[in-house]
C-alpha cells in the first residue's frame, strides 16, 4: 500500500509540473506585455528595462524554475488590474468554492445514488422507466441552460437570491449557494443514477446476495449492507472526479450566478486579460484535480483489495 | 470462434480481457466490434452482408432513429444554411429590436433587431463543422496513439499512458481556454483546444481494444501462418479495435457541441458578433430579468438540447446494434 501511495504521488508531482509548464507557456512566453500596440509606443530601452524589472530578460527555463519556487511558497504574482497580490485573491474566493462544492457533492450523491438504487431495485417498473427518461433527458441538457433557466425563472423568489445581487441585502451563505449548488449537481447526477443502477444491477446477480437472501435476511439489509455498498465503488470514482472539477472553479456556473468563487474569478479575469489572476487559478485548478483524483486512487485501492496487492 | 463466421458474427466478441476491464467505460470498451468485417486471409466474404445485419437492428430501435433524423436534418442545415437562412443573420434593423416570434420572425428578433431563426441556423451550421471536425482530429490522434501504446507496449506504452495523464489532469474547460487564448481567438483555435483535449479517451480505449486483441486466437493464427506486424495491425486488429471507438465517438459530438458553446459563452473563441449558440445564449443572459425575452435563450438552448440527445441517440443505437448483447444495459 505504501508503494502504490507513493508512486501515486510522484506520478501526481510530475504530471503537476508538466501541466504548469505547458500553462506557462501559453500565457507568458507568447505574448510580449511590453511590445508597443496600436495605441502606444514602447522605445526598445523603456521595454528592457521593464522586462529586467519583471525578470523576464533571463532565458525561458529560468523564468520557469523561478515561477515553481514562487508557486511554492506562495507567491502568485502581481494581478495587472488593480495590484493586489493574486494569491489573496485566491484565498477569498476559495472557501465559497469549497463551500459551493461541498453542497453540490452532497446533492449530487442524494439525488444520484438514491434515483439509481431506486431504478435498481424496482428494474422494469414505472420508476426504473422514469429514471431512464429523466437522465436521458438530463445528459443532452448543458449546465448553463440549466443556470440560466434557474435564474431567469426561480431566482429572487422564495429563499433564492436575486441575480444580479444587490448588494445591500446580506444573504447568508446556505441561501447563496443553494441554487448554483443545485445547477452542479441535477445534470452531472444524471451520470451517477446510471452508473449507479448498472452496477447495482450487476451486484444484485452476485452469489453472496442470493446467500443473504437465502440465510432469510429481510431486503432491506440485502440491499444497504450487501448490495449498495459494493456497488458504490465506480461511484467513487465519478463523483471523486466530479469534486475535483467542482473545486477547480466551477466556471459557468459560478459566472452565471455571480458566486463570488474561483471560478468567477476567473472568468472576470479572462475578460480583462489579467493573464497573472489566470495563470495562477489555472494552475491551482489543476493542483486541485490531480490532488482529488489522487485520492480517488488511493480510495479506491484501499476499498477493493483486489487492486492494492496487485 | 474466430475470425467469425456469418451467423453467429454478431455475438461473437473478443471474448475475456476486453469484457473485465473494470472501468466507468467498460461497457465501451466490451462492445467488441464484430460489426466490421475482420477480413481475414481470405478477403471479404461478408461485408455487405453484416451491415445490413447491424442496420436491420439499428432501425428497430426508435429512439436511435429518431436520433438519425435530428443528425441528418442539422447536417442538412448546416450544408444548406446559406441559401436557407430568411435573413442575413448579421444584418440589423434598430426599428424592429426584441420582437417576440412571429410569422415574419420564426424566433423572434435579438436587440439590434437582428433575425433570431437565422442565427440559430448559423450556428448549427458552425456547431457541425466544429463538432465533426474535432472528433475527426481526435478520432486521427487517439487512435493513432493508442494502436502504438497497445501493440509496441514497453516504453513506448509508458510514455504514451504519461501523456495521457498529463492532459487528463486538465479540467477540460479550463485548458480549453488556456489554448485557446494562447492561439488567438477563431474557429480554428477552438477545434485545436477540443482536439488537444479530447484525444485522450479514445487513445485509451484504443489501447484497451489492441491489448485484448493483441492475444486473440485469431491473431495468433495469423501470426503464425506468417504474418507481419504491419499485416496483423491493418487487416486483423484495426478493423475489430475501430466499432466501439467509432461509437464513442459519434456520442461526444454532442458534448463537443455543448464545450463550444461553453467556451464562447465566456467569451473565449469565436468573434463576439458571430451569432454561436453560446454566444446567443451569453448575450440573452444580461437581459433575463426583462419580461417578455425569453425567446433570446430559449431557441439557442433547445437547439443545443437537441443537437446533444440526437448524437447520444444515434451512438448508443449503434452500440445496441453491434453487439445486441448489451441491449439495454447501463
Amino acid at each position: 500500500m505504501g508503494r502504490f501511495v507513493l508512486r501515486r504521488v510522484l506520478q501526481g508531482i510530475l504530471v503537476v509540473v508538466v501541466a504548469t509548464l505547458l500553462i506557462f507557456l501559453a500565457t507568458f512566453a507568447l505574448g510580449d506585455p511590453f511590445a508597443s500596440s496600436g495605441e502606444k509606443a514602447v522605445p526598445p530601452e523603456i521595454a528592457a528595462i521593464n522586462r529586467a524589472k519583471f525578470g523576464m530578460d533571463q532565458p525561458l527555463p529560468l523564468q520557469f524554475l523561478h515561477y515553481l519556487g514562487n508557486l511554492f511558497t506562495g507567491d502568485l504574482g502581481i494581478d495587472f488590474d488593480q495590484r493586489r497580490p493574486v494569491t489573496e485573491l485566491i484565498a477569498a474566493t476559495l472557501p465559497n468554492t469549497i463551500r459551493l462544492s461541498l453542497v453540490a457533492l452532497v446533492f449530487l450523491i442524494l439525488i444520484g445514488v438514491s434515483a439509481g438504487v431506486l431504478a435498481a431495485v424496482r428494474r422494469y417498473s414505472f420508476w426504473d422507466a422514469l429514471v431512464t427518461v429523466i437522465t436521458t433527458i438530463m445528459i443532452g441538457i448543458p449546465t448553463f441552460v440549466l443556470g440560466i433557466f434557474l435564474v431567469a425563472n426561480v431566482s429572487g423568489w422564495g429563499p433564492f437570491p436575486p441575480v444580479p445581487r444587490s448588494f445591500t441585502i446580506e444573504v447568508p451563505w446556505y441561501q447563496d449557494v443553494l441554487l448554483p449548488g443545485l445547477t452542479l449537481a441535477v445534470i452531472e447526477s444524471a451520470f451517477v443514477a446510471r452508473l449507479m443502477r448498472g452496477s447495482m444491477l450487476e451486484v444484485m446477480r452476485a452469489d453472496y446476495v442470493r446467500t443473504a437472501r437465502a440465510k432469510g435476511l429481510p431486503e432491506s439489509t440485502v440491499i444497504t449492507k450487501h448490495a449498495m455498498r459494493n456497488s458504490l465503488l465506480p461511484v467513487v470514482t465519478f463523483v471523486g472526479l466530479t469534486l475535483g472539477t467542482y473545486i477547480g472553479g466551477a466556471i459557468i456556473t459560478e459566472t452565471i450566478f455571480q458566486y463570488n468563487g474561483t471560478g468567477y474569478l476567473l472568468a472576470r479575469a479572462i475578460s480583462t486579460n489579467n493573464s497573472p489572476v489566470i495563470m495562477a487559478v489555472v494552475v491551482y485548478s489543476v493542483i486541485a484535480y490531480v490532488l482529488l483524483s489522487m485520492i480517488v486512487d488511493v480510495l479506491y485501492a484501499y476499498l477493493d483489495p483486489r487492486i492494492r496487492l496487485s | 470462434m474466430n475470425p467469425p463466421p456469418p451467423s453467429t458474427g454478431p455475438t461473437t466478441t473478443a471474448a475475456g480481457p476486453a469484457g473485465t476491464a473494470d472501468t466507468p467505460a467498460a461497457d465501451a470498451v466490451a462492445t467488441a466490434l464484430p460489426g466490421v468485417p475482420s477480413a481475414g486471409p481470405v478477403g471479404r466474404p461478408q461485408g455487405p452482408g453484416q451491415f445490413r445485419e447491424i442496420w436491420r437492428r439499428y432501425r428497430r430501435n426508435k429512439l436511435a432513429m429518431a436520433g438519425l433524423v435530428i443528425v441528418a436534418f442539422e447536417l442538412v442545415i448546416a450544408i444548406i444554411s446559406p441559401f436557407s437562412t430568411p435573413y442575413d443573420p448579421f444584418e440589423q434593423n434598430l426599428l424592429n429590436t426584441l420582437q417576440p416570434p412571429s410569422a415574419a420572425h420564426f424566433f423572434g428578433t435579438d436587440v439590434l433587431g437582428r433575425d433570431l431563426y437565422s442565427g440559430v441556423v448559423y450556428g448549427t451550421r458552425l456547431a457541425m463543422i466544429v463538432g465533426v471536425s474535432t472528433v475527426l482530429f481526435s478520432l486521427v490522434l487517439g487512435l493513432s496513439l493508442g494502436a502504438l501504446a497497445g501493440f509496441k507496449g514497453g516504453l513506448w506504452d509508458a510514455v504514451i499512458a504519461r501523456i495521457i495523464d498529463i492532459f487528463l489532469a486538465f479540467p477540460a474547460l479550463v485548458g480549453a481556454i488556456v489554448i485557446v487564448r494562447a492561439t488567438g481567438n477563431g474557429v480554428v483555435p477552438v477545434v485545436v483546444a477540443l482536439v488537444a483535449l479530447g484525444w485522450m479517451t479514445t487513445a485509451r480505449l484504443m489501447r484497451g481494444q489492441v491489448l485484448a486483441l493483441r492475444e486473440a486466437e485469431y491473431v495468433e493464427a495469423a501470426r503464425s501462418i506468417g504474418a507481419g506486424t504491419g499485416r496483423i495491425l491493418r487487416r486483423h486488429i484495426l478493423p475489430n479495435a475501430v466499432a466501439p471507438v467509432l461509437v464513442y465517438s459519434l456520442t461526444s459530438i454532442g458534448v463537443v457541441v455543448v464545450a463550444m458553446a461553453s467556451l464562447s459563452y465566456l467569451g473565449v473563441g469565436v468573434p463576439p458578433d458571430v451569432p454561436e449558440w453560446g454566444r446567443l445564449i451569453s448575450t440573452a443572459a444580461k437581459y433575463l430579468s426583462v419580461d417578455g425575452v425569453a425567446h433570446l435563450w430559449f431557441f439557442p438552448s433547445l437547439a443545443i438540447m437537441i443537437t446533444t440527445l440526437g448524437f447520444a441517440f444515434v451512438g448508443d443505437g449503434l452500440r445496441d446494434a453491434l453487439d445486441p448483447k448489451l441491449r439495454g444495459g447501463n
